[in-house]
């Protein structure tokens, strides 16, 4: 759409705007012409009727008409007809061209005044019209630069749309060229597949070191045929793009405008590339605190997840080595028995603290298509072999693929399942279950995969759930262990969320939530 | 022999009640356990034990809340268990009245030991002469010697030395220290304090650079090492 409309706006603007300049045109004249035998007929055949002043009120009529319609030429040349159509058929001898009085001339006189006053201020009409037409074209085409600007997500977006109406406006090959490993390379180019010459190249470059345009050199002088811009959104000078342009060639009366609609898209652009950097930068800050966030929590959790086995460890341990003779054996068994179950523990906390190092730097987590279902079974399955006690039921039919990375997805449902055995007695149930899009979300949003754990227990307390449902990664509540704040992570690092709420049966229910890509929706 | 002492234990993990109750009763001390801060406060109200071994991460109330508590209506010896290993979560147990700290993880042995020097009885009437090492601090004469020869030392030097030595084995945390020797005003003064027992451990100690009589506490304070006699 946005094509057609260049391609129309193109048409129109380009008709040369000095209209009383403009050469007459073949149509004009015929037009003219039938309009000045229409008259010349008209007066003719009452000739007898009417009086000869009224004639040449029509005449004059006829050469009005014709300046205002076809030019100031046209008019002229109206003018000396409708004289000769007057004078063959008032002026004495009747039917002949011979000019007889010295007042025939001044009536030609005031007919070519008419005619040339007419004509001009017609054309001065027609340039203002022409003027305010291409106002309204410059208009439209920096509004419609700008919608599609606003709408651009990606710095090649960008790029593209600048490329596509820098090539409408000059009408001529547009380029866009960035820097690449230092090195400045074609990233668009319209018309598809234009090739830089070496001087249009070395035109670009020098625009990009030197951070100034670099204008092509004039028509029939060797050199760059395009005009470069550098383009910059970031701070360094070597961050910047560079646009290129055909020449608005020289007999466009009408370049001037255009060399201002180039400027003021070029300072759009600017702004449009300058606002997706410091998105890119908030979103990577918003990246950084998160995994900071998540440091703290790990560091905060190990002194609790970790020292509580290795201090039941040491300290039986030592207990046994330095009391052992006055212990009972009982005594000595249990705490063997403790040390065994505290090692235990430890492997596993070590195992996710494995997983959450991971985790924590975000960008290592391995996202492929993965059966959200297939992780599930699995987590439950290594609970049931892990807690053989547990009541653990499951009620997972095949899941939509998501992209999630199995390992840690089976480990966020594994530790929301241990969750359960540990604090609360009676069935668990783990199910999964896809979502619609809720009523009035954004456009983007997708089905939900929610994968949940339910259990009989007392229910979450408050500012767990609190905390899970947050975006945060702060450390949560002192109750939460560190498997409630791994399956978060994983939760947060695969676009999901994690929510607690009561069941109505009493317990505590954990959702995993993950975004169903679009793709799958087919 | 007299009646068995009794340790009540605060900690919200049952491995650890576990073990320490079995290392506790081996020790020869009857113990009682509590899972939270009010439990706790509850089980010294009914009956007060001779000493209590708080967990500073409690469920319910922080532990030095507990402790904060507990100050109001008595001076019940308290060894303060911590697995967090910020500084400043000790030294705020120890400044409340929290008497030593353990931090966990930790061999029995070492706790056993501070456990034996909470349980000793506060001095109530001053000891004339501290003797350790080769050191005799006369706290009446303000006089020091080393070997048998006699130390120079400032008065504020002699002060320091002599609020460690009078409670050897117990950390002293920098607050208290400062608040002792230099009066309220100078709590925050802790590089004051550093100089002053880099002084007193050049003019004491065998080996400055290896202390055996004033420990450090890494950013908690300081201890006077525990007499040779009262170690296992």
């Amino acid at each position: 759409m946005n094509q057609v409309d260049t391609a129309q706006f193109k048409d129109a603007q380009f008709r040369d705007d000095r209209r009383w300049m403009t050469a007459p045109s073949l149509g004009g004249f015929l037009g003219a012409a039938s309009i000045l035998v229409v008259i010349a007929v008209t007066v003719g055949s009452a000739r007898q009727v009417l009086p000869e002043s009224i004639a040449i009120l029509l005449f004059l009529t006829a050469v009005l008409i014709n300046a205002a319609g076809f030019g100031f030429w046209i008019g002229i040349a109206s003018a000396f007809g409708a004289l000769a159509g007057f004078n063959f058929m008032y002026v004495e001898p009747h039917f002949t061209l011979h000019i007889a009085q010295p007042q025939d001339l001044i009536t030609l006189a005031v007919f070519l005044l008419a005619a040339s006053i007419t004509g001009l201020i017609s054309g001065r009409l027609r340039e203002q019209v022409d003027a305010a037409e291409a106002r309204a074209a410059a208009l439209e085409v920096l509004s419609q630069v700008s919608t599609e600007l606003a709408g651009a997500a990606t710095p090649s977006d960008v790029t593209r749309i600048a490329v596509r109406h820098l090539n409408a406006l000059s009408m001529g090959p547009a380029l866009a060229l960035g820097p690449v490993d230092g090195q400045l390379r074609l990233l668009a180019a319209v018309p598809e597949g234009y090739l830089p010459e070496a001087s249009e190249l070395e035109a670009a470059d020098n625009a990009w070191r030197r951070g100034r345009p670099e204008f092509a050199s004039a028509q029939g002088w060797s050199g760059s045929r395009l005009t470069f811009y550098p383009v910059n959104g970031g701070t360094e000078r070597k961050d910047a793009i560079v646009l290129g342009h055909a020449r608005i060639p020289a007999d466009r009366r009408n370049h001037g405008w255009r060399d201002q609609v180039i400027a003021v898209i070029m300072r759009q652009i600017t702004q449009a590339l300058q606002r997706l950097a410091l998105t890119e930068r908030a979103a990577a800050e918003r990246r950084r605190a998160t995994s900071e966030e998540l440091r703290a929590a790990l560091l905060a959790s190990l002194s609790h997840d970790l020292r509580t086995p290795l201090a039941t460890i040491l300290g039986s341990v030592t207990t046994l080595r330095q009391l052992g003779g006055t212990l009972s054996p009982e005594a000595q068994d249990d705490l063997l028995a403790a040390i065994e179950e505290e090692a235990e523990r430890l492997a596993r906390y070590v195992e996710k603290l494995l997983q959450l190092t991971r985790l924590q730097a975000g960008v290592e987590v391995h996202s492929t298509w993965v059966d959200a279902g297939d992780a599930a079974l699995a987590a439950v399955n290594r609970a049931r072999r892990a807690w053989p006690d547990a009541r653990i039921e499951d009620a997972i039919p095949p899941l939509p693929m998501i992209h999630a990375e199995a390992g840690l997805l089976e480990q966020a449902v594994f530790n929301l399942i241990e969750n359960a055995v540990k604090y609360a007695p009676g069935v668990i149930r783990v199910a999964g279950t896809v979502e619609a899009a809720p009523a009035g979300a954004e456009p983007g949003t997708g089905r939900v995969l929610v994968l949940s754990v339910t259990d009989r227990g007392r229910g979450l307390p408050g500012p767990i759930g609190e905390w899970l449902a947050s975006d945060s990664m702060t450390v949560g509540p002192q109750l939460t262990g560190l498997g409630l704040q791994i399956s978060k992570g994983i939760a947060l690092a695969f676009g999901g969320t994690i929510a607690a709420s009561h069941s109505a049966l009493g317990g505590a229910v954990l959702e995993i939530r993950l975004p169903v890509p679009k793709e799958q929706g087919a | 022999m007299t009646t068995r002492q009794t340790i009540l234990i605060v900690d919200d993990e049952p491995q650890i009640q576990r073990f320490l109750g079995h290392a506790l009763m081996a020790a020869g001390y009857e113990t009682r356990l509590a899972g939270n801060g009010s439990e706790a406060l509850a089980s010294i109200a009914a009956q007060e034990p001779d000493l209590m071994i708080l967990d500073l991460g409690l469920p319910d109330m922080n532990g030095k809340e507990v402790i904060e508590r507990l100050r109001l209506r008595s001076d019940l010896p308290v060894i303060v268990l911590s697995a967090h290993d910020q500084e400043m979560e000790k030294i705020m147990a120890l400044d409340l009245g929290a008497d030593d700290f353990v931090a966990k993880p930790f061999a029995i042995g070492e706790l056993l030991a501070r456990l034996r020097v909470g349980l000793r009885p506060r001095r109530s009437s001053r000891v004339e002469v501290i003797s350790q090492d080769g050191v005799v601090i006369d706290l009446d004469a303000h006089q020091v010697t080393r070997d048998g020869e006699q130390l120079r030392l400032t008065p504020k030097e002699f002060d320091l030395l002599a609020v460690l030595a009078s409670n050897a084995g117990r950390v002293m945390t920098h607050r208290r220290l400062l608040q002792q020797v230099w009066g309220p005003a100078h709590v925050d003064d802790v590089p004051y304090l550093r100089v002053f027992i880099g002084q007193l451990r050049q003019k004491l100690e065998a080996d400055p650079a290896r202390p055996s009589l004033i420990l450090t506490e890494p950013g908690i304070g300081y201890r006077w090492a525990q007499p040779e006699s009262g170690k296992t």
